[in-house]
């Protein structure tokens, strides 16, 4: 079943090789790791680059406040740099992130339900601040209808459930995660990845569709 | 699992859908990420710093207890303080995080520096002493992103780094 999945190339996300060097030279998460435990800053960087993506699409499924949201992706980077000597499994490096960044998130939800009787507003409208035109130089109205779009294509992003939220938000980080990352990310079977993903997709193409941007 | 038809071109509707247009939607989407929630930059430098932290001549203390996930909810009016327990080896430092500060005890009791560092380099951000019976207290605000770093006689321990 899960080779099946797999074997469909169009759901499948294979494991990425990161690029290291502006594209130049390819090498594996497992072997970049190596270099940063022997102390190569460059190798740490690629790491850095490569992975931050997946770590931040984490902490965003989870509609933590923006300083919960800042300081657990740093919790998963210092643990990870703290860690670097002892993973077992290099190549599973990025598995590692999301799975730490995966549990402080659940952390944070639970201490706010422990302590805030209320849901916390902050929590819940969170801004868009990038997409807003305003913010944005435009040049010319092709632009403008850009980031129109842009912002229109988040705003229904944002709307949809909570699963959904945070399967599209992790599938469209950049580099795209593997599906084992997906998956201890969210804590869902491998399987269940590809089917979630074309459901979500529809609902999202609909609200699209409905806004005129499709 | 077995006999459940996942991948049978149909959606939950009995629709058939076509993979491309969910590619389209998807590629929109992904586009609208990098301009509306891209990685702060300033969360890639603290990632880039924390290269600082791998290679810290010091023993890890990993996270053993934290009342926020292992204790049992108590109804109370006011906030109970988190509790903390890492273990490195036979060293064990058990934390408690109050208003004031941190409280703690080492184990088994001996004397030892404590310092508490709060971004990833080795400076702390403040220091306190275990006395003989490995009782010590450090008025920090650990409001953020923290760990302890443990100087017993003979080693150097750092806590795994969290929040409270």
């Amino acid at each position: 079943m899960t080779a099946a999945c797999l074997a469909d190339p169009r759901t499948a996300y294979d494991d990425v090789p990161y690029t290291r060097g502006g594209g130049v030279e390819r090498a594996t998460v497992a072997e970049l790791l190596k270099s940063a435990v022997e102390g190569d800053q460059d190798a740490w960087r690629a790491l850095v680059d490569g992975l931050s993506p997946l770590v931040w699409s984490v902490v965003r499924g989870h509609r933590l406040s923006e300083a919960d949201a800042h300081e657990v992706y740093q919790i998963a980077w210092f643990r990870f740099a703290q860690n670097l000597g002892r993973i077992r499994e290099p190549e599973k490096a990025g598995a590692w992130l999301a799975a730490t960044a995966r549990h402080e998130c659940l952390k944070v939800l639970r201490a706010q339900r422990r302590w805030t009787p209320t849901d916390d507003p902050q929590v819940l409208d969170r801004p868009c601040d990038g997409c807003s035109p305003e913010q944005t130089v435009l040049e010319n109205e092709a632009e403008a209808e850009r980031a129109d779009r842009h912002r229109t294509v988040w705003e229904e992003f944002d709307a949809l459930g909570d699963r959904c939220r945070q399967l599209l938000r992790l599938i469209i980080a950049q580099p795209p995660p593997s599906y084992r990352e997906v998956s201890v990310a969210l804590g869902i079977a491998v399987g269940s990845i590809g089917p979630i993903r074309q459901r979500c997709l529809r609902r999202l193409r609909k609200r699209l569709t409905d806004r005129g941007v499709l | 699992m077995n006999g459940r038809t996942t991948f049978d071109g149909a959606d939950e509707a009995g629709e058939p859908f076509d993979e491309a247009q969910l590619a389209e939607v998807e590629g929109l989407l992904r586009e609208a990420a990098l301009v509306c929630d891209p990685v702060p930059s300033a969360l890639r430098d603290a990632a880039l710093a924390a290269f600082a932290l791998h290679d810290l001549d010091a023993r890890l203390a990993e996270l053993t207890f934290d009342s926020l996930v292992d204790a049992a909810p108590v109804r109370s009016a006011v906030e109970a303080p988190r509790m903390l327990t890492f273990a490195a080896g036979d060293l064990t430092v058990d934390v408690e995080v109050g208003e004031d500060g941190l409280l703690g005890q080492l184990l088994p009791p001996q004397k030892a520096g404590v310092e508490v560092l709060t971004r990833p380099a080795p400076e702390a951000t403040a220091s306190c002493a275990a006395d003989a019976t490995g009782g010590f207290s450090c008025a920090v605000d650990v409001t953020g992103p923290f760990a302890l770093r443990v100087r017993t006689g003979d080693e150097v321990v750092v806590t795994e780094w969290l929040r409270v």
